[in-house]
């Protein structure tokens, strides 16, 4: 977490500027946190959502690689923050990350999970989530040495497992 | 004299046994000390989540701050002695169940296991595992501890693992361990307002999914 000192230096403004701006340095978190969520939403569109099954599990799979690329400090200095601020909103800003990642997955992998009941459904989504965590990533990459690459192919072979297999499209011809 | 006459079989202590017997109990308040000191540092982490102050660590133990850095030169130091401290704890706790039993009971014995871990150290984990720089010592134990439950689970599911090739098999370990993380735990109980079964219900149905079939 920079002081309002570097971040000052770093944006060619005073540390008064800063403050006139954010109450304190919890409040620019915040403000950070907002602003990092929206150009990760914006650099990450849901590309391939009506691809085949390998299509669509690579493409969620890079996507969020690259989202965890971005963003795996930012992360980090915000769950260390979380638990202090009082206020909660980083918390909230938290819980907010990982139901994008969820909502993503819902919609990448809707064919498979509309197959389960609500119940296994929730469970699996909550089992997908915990695999592609930014640490989850980060340990891959930090800890194991895996290359981007590699990393992406061990998300895409869980997840391809995880799920249940794809219902067959039924012919439009035939379902008339 | 009263050696003599104390020892009961007429013959005196050998030059040294008494001092021997000195240096003995002094090693073992010594001992005892750190013992108290470092629960008192565990004690503390899971009342408050948060790594306690040296005061509070004396405080908590009942001896002086000057008597923790009489034992441990930081509190890096302590960390590093509570780590191994927990680690000896929690192998202690953890013996391998249904080793042999069908798939389904070791998928539910390893994931019992593992969420009632996580549930009694993950407050520790936290603290311990928050900021490792500069810390290698730490650094290391972390790293263990993650083996540890990788090896565990490469036992509890050797069957399915014999079946697939080196590369597979790590894929699935790699999967495993995220799956199996300790904050991925914390996320179901304290996020997602999961009780502890339906936890590990979770963890059940995911393992069951990324293990392979088990041989016949």
């Amino acid at each position: 977490m920079p002081t309002a000192v570097q971040i000052a230096e770093r944006a060619g403004y005073s540390v008064r500027s800063i403050f006139e701006r954010f109450p304190d340095l919890n409040a620019l978190r915040v403000a950070a946190t907002d602003y990092s969520l929206a150009q990760a939403l914006a650099l990450a569109p849901p590309r391939g959502a009506d691809g085949d099954r390998q299509t669509r599990l690579r493409s969620q799979v890079t996507t969020r690689a690259h989202t965890c690329e971005r963003g795996i400090a930012l992360w980090r200095v915000l769950l260390q923050f979380a638990d202090q601020d009082e206020t909660g909103a980083l918390k909230q800003r938290v819980a907010r990350g990982r139901e994008t990642t969820i909502v993503r997955m819902e919609l990448m992998y809707r064919a498979e999970l509309s197959t389960l009941p609500e119940q296994e459904r929730r469970q699996l989504l909550i089992a997908l989530e915990a695999l592609t965590d930014m640490e989850s990533w980060a340990r891959m990459r930090e800890q194991h040495g895996l290359s981007f690459d590699e990393a992406c192919e061990v998300w895409i072979h869980a997840i391809d497992r995880l799920l249940p297999p794809t219902p067959v499209a039924v012919p439009a011809s035939a379902a008339a | 004299m009263t050696d003599a006459v104390q020892s009961g079989d007429g013959g005196a202590p050998a030059r040294g046994e008494g001092r021997d017997a000195r240096v003995d109990g002094r090693r073992l308040r010594s001992e005892r000390t750190r013992r108290l000191i470092i629960e008192a540092y565990i004690a503390l982490v899971r009342e408050t989540g948060h790594m306690p102050t040296a005061a509070q660590i004396a405080e908590r133990a009942g001896y002086s701050v000057r008597s923790i850095f009489e034992r441990f030169p930081d509190l890096t130091a302590l960390r590093v002695a509570v780590t191994d401290y927990a680690i000896a704890e929690a192998r202690a706790n953890a013996a391998l169940r249904d080793l042999d039993a069908d798939r389904l009971t070791r998928i539910k014995s390893q994931v019992n296991q593992r969420g009632s871990g996580c549930e009694r150290w993950l407050p520790l984990w936290r603290v311990l595992s928050a900021d490792l720089s500069g810390a290698p010592d730490l650094q290391q134990r972390i790293g263990m501890i993650r083996q540890l439950i990788v090896m565990r689970m490469e036992m509890m599911f050797r069957p399915e693992l014999s079946l697939v090739s080196d590369a597979v098999r790590k894929k699935i370990m790699l999967a495993l361990e995220a799956l199996l993380d300790f904050e991925s735990w914390a996320r179901m109980r304290e996020l997602y307002g999961l009780s502890f079964e339906e936890a590990c219900a979770v963890w059940v149905k995911a393992i069951d999914r990324l293990l392979p079939q088990t041989p016949a």
